[in-house]
């Protein structure tokens, strides 16, 4: 940001008092225009298509605050109270898939919008047209710089912090009571991470002497022939160390995959939701059942 | 003098490590020695060899290189009486022969080594003689011959293996059986493992009794590689040995988790047993790979009556012995790559690698 | 053979403790076998706990050799629990494709005696007469 620093500097401080009077004059106009440069703008937005996203109310709330920015940055110079906004829009609008070439897209479409109506403004004064537009486009650039790299560093902010988020899930084995596990899986499983996953669940159930584990796939997408198989290795290589499995999440779905590919089901024990999960694994650590587990074997 | 306090400096750490290693080579021995006098001699000359050799031996190589001793030992034991002496000699006390037959036997030497220098290329024997006898070093050797002192160094390293090669063919008026025997043994003499594998080198040898005889004094002068480790097989107690070394090679890589080196170990547990099972004998080669990744390959060797059915023996469930099918195919799953080759009489050979994580 | 033990067979109520010390091979392994299932015959043991927690291997023949003296010990009328089994140990074995048919596991000789305990019951032959029957 410090490289952008300077145009800002160069907008406000206009050396000639001729000069001094255009930006003025040219936010009057803007202001007085608002209006109508504001639907004409936000028609051009439609027209291309960008933003569909966003319902029309909040494309009228928001164009309407872009716009007034824009002409606060062209007053004032600073890009600051722009570039929050800027921070807060790209926030509530990247969790609905705005891309970034999007709001550049409007932004220089604001640009655009704003420098025709100069040029009906001044048509007449090709000289003073000129130095309108030599106060106005750097201003203009500058505004469009600013949005699209807030809009950028928010995105990679937002990224990283699900990226984190998914760092943490991939670390999943949680204690949640005394020798009762939960190994939540959440997203695709690839055969890397059902390793992963696997050899973290085993010295989980070492290190916090499991005897009971539940294994939530809610989270997971998809489950083809490979993702199974590392399911029942999971259970199996659990069960060597004498811990036993829940697995729960299994939609009817998936359930129904598994049994196509061949899945031997009646070997799992896979129960609905993990409320009811959490509440089997307990009755098998109170051992308040009758369960035959430990006699005789098939 | 000098070599005595640098023995004397070592002596204690040195004979500790070999002393750990006894029940290990009593094991090996008395698998293959009935005889309870002779057995422990025979460990004893091991035990001796390994302290011998333990400074030039990397610390982690001592027990591979015990295991690989003992068995040369005891398979020296079995060789026959006379020749056992006459070579035995010649290997300890070239330079003074004392024992009766002492100046036949100078007389023979000179005549192998002359022998020996007869059969290499006119441009070797030449160069290895103004090396070797008149003290010429390479850089003057290269500018007599127009070429560089790399390249010199390279020739006379080359012609050292043939002349070795030919020496003890000569030396036990042996002409090889069949064509492939020089080259293998050329580069087992130059220590050229490329090559080793170019010409199946291993396969070879077990295949090969002449070669096998030859090649024992070839690899025992080879330095000692800490990037590959070569275990024969011999019985049940070979199989654990052999999967050790392979995890203990691994480990050294740094870049496998205990969970890997597991798997690489039992892997070698499958594949060594069907060598124990099907063909009695055989080796294990656990060597690291840098390229095309780092890695460590397995090759399990054996000159038994070969797999039929190659196909079938990967199958889950095959098998011929006590219905274990799982040698093979559990294998195949544990490990990166799996390659099999075999021939009905004349033996398999896996080859098996499992690649570095990467990082 | 002399040297440490190989492994130790303990007498421990009805149960007998069997720990393996160091790996074994495969004779080795077949004459713990053969062992063992001796000692559930003289003892009438009515529950074995295999103590593995020393092995960093157990592959194919091993594990043969545990699910036979489970077996085995069945068919004589005892429960066996192997315990002990490393977390990498385990996920080899389940890369392998090894079937460990009916054998019991637990995580430690703890677990492994309480499981025992539930499985036979302190007093009623219950697995007795279901292995006599089998």
């Amino acid at each position: 940001m410090s490289s952008s620093q300077g145009p800002a500097t160069t907008t406000a401080g206009f050396d000639s008092p001729g000069e001094d009077q255009l930006l003025p004059q040219l936010v009057a106009h803007l202001r007085e225009h608002r209006a109508r440069l504001r639907h004409e703008w936000s028609e051009r937005i439609q027209q291309a298509g960008l933003l569909h996203a966003m319902t029309p109310q909040e494309m009228a709330a928001e164009t309407t605050s872009v716009y007034d920015n824009y002409v606060e940055v062209l007053e004032t110079g600073s890009v600051e109270a722009l570039q929050r906004y800027a921070r807060d829009l790209s926030e509530r609008i990247i969790p609905r898939g705005v891309e970034t070439h999007e709001v550049v897209g409007i932004v220089l479409l604001l640009r655009d919008v704003l420098a025709r109506s100069l040029f009906e403004k001044y048509q007449r004064d090709f000289g003073l047209l000129n130095r309108v537009l030599d106060a106005y486009e750097p201003a203009a650039n500058r505004i469009a710089n600013t949005v699209a790299v807030s809009f950028v560093e928010e995105r990679e902010r937002v990224i990283r912090q699900q990226q984190d988020a998914l760092r943490e899930l991939s670390t999943p084995v949680l204690p949640v009571r005394e020798r009762l596990l939960i190994l939540p899986i959440i997203g695709v499983l690839d055969s890397e991470r059902a390793r992963q996953l696997t050899e973290q669940l085993l010295t989980g159930i070492r290190t916090h002497r499991a005897r009971v584990v539940v294994v939530d796939i809610t989270g997971v997408p998809e489950v083809d022939e490979s993702v199974a198989n590392h399911l029942v290795q999971t259970v199996d290589a659990s069960r060597l160390m004498g811990a036993s499995v829940i697995i729960t999440g299994l939609s009817p779905k998936i359930a129904q995959t598994l049994v196509t590919i061949g899945v031997d089901l009646s070997k799992m024990d896979t129960i609905g939701d993990l409320q009811g999960g959490l509440e089997e694994a307990e009755r098998l650590l109170g051992y308040t059942t009758s369960r035959d587990d430990g006699t005789g074997g098939p | 003098m000098e070599a005595t306090g640098c023995v004397g400096r070592s002596a204690a750490g040195a004979s500790d490590a070999v002393a750990a290693l006894i029940p290990m080579v009593r094991r090996i021995v008395g698998a293959r020695v009935a005889d309870v006098t002779t057995a422990e001699d025979l460990v004893q000359e091991t035990l001796a060899r390994v302290l011998a050799a333990s400074g030039r031996v990397e610390p982690g190589m001592l027990e591979p290189y015990a295991i690989a001793t003992a068995r040369n030992v005891v398979a020296t034991a079995w060789r026959e009486e006379d020749r056992q002496r006459r070579n035995r000699h010649r290997v300890v006390d070239l330079t003074a022969p004392d024992l009766p037959e002492g100046g036949l036997l100078a007389e023979e030497e000179r005549s192998a080594v002359a022998a020996a220098l007869a059969r290499l290329s006119e441009r070797d024997r030449e160069a290895l003689v103004a090396h070797e006898v008149s003290g010429r070093d390479t850089r003057s050797l290269a500018t007599d011959l127009g070429s560089t002192a790399g390249a010199v160094a390279a020739q006379l390293h080359r012609a050292r293996a043939r002349l070795r090669v030919e020496y003890l063919l000569a030396r036990d008026r042996t002409e090889p059986p069949t064509d492939r025997c020089r080259p293998v043994l050329f580069a087992l003499s130059s220590g050229d493992r490329r090559r080793q594998r170019e010409v199946d080198a291993g396969r070879h040898l077990l295949e090969c009794d002449v070669c096998a005889a030859l090649s024992q004094p070839l690899l025992e002068r080879a330095p000692q590689r800490d990037d590959e480790v070569r275990i024969p097989i011999d019985g049940d107690a070979d199989v654990v040995a052999a999967r050790q070394a392979a995890r203990e090679l691994a480990g050294r890589l740094g870049c496998f988790s205990p969970t890997d080196l597991t798997l690489i170990a039992t892997a070698v547990s499958e594949v060594t047993r069907n060598i124990v099972k099907f063909a009695g004998s055989g080796e294990v080669v656990v060597e690291v790979l840098e390229q095309p990744r780092r890695g460590v390959q397995v090759t399990a060797r054996d000159a038994g009556p070969g797999i039929p059915d190659v196909e079938r023996a990967l199958q889950d469930g095959y098998s011929t012995y006590a219905g274990l099918g799982l040698g093979l195919p559990g294998a195949r799953r544990l490990m990166d790559e799996f390659a099999i080759a075999s021939e009905v009489g004349r033996g398999t050979t896996v080859t098996m690698t499992r690649w570095c994580a990467d990082r | 053979m002399t040297g440490p033990r190989l492994v130790s067979i303990l007498r421990q109520g009805p149960y007998l403790i069997a720990s393996i010390h160091t790996a074994l091979d495969d004779s080795q392994m077949t004459a713990f076998q053969h062992d063992l299932v001796d000692r559930i015959g003289r003892d009438r043991a009515r529950g074995v706990v295999i103590d593995v927690a020393a092995l960093d291997v157990l592959d194919s023949f091993a594990t043969r050799t545990l699910r036979t003296i489970g077996e085995v010990a069945r068919l004589r009328g005892a429960v066996t629990v192997v315990v002990g089994i490393q977390p990498e140990v385990a996920f080899t074995m389940v890369a392998l494709g090894m079937d460990t048919g009916s054998l019991h596991t637990a995580l430690d000789l703890e677990e492994g005696l309480a499981l025992l305990d539930r499985a036979v019951g302190p007093r009623r032959p219950v697995t007795a007469l279901r292995g006599g029957a089998a």
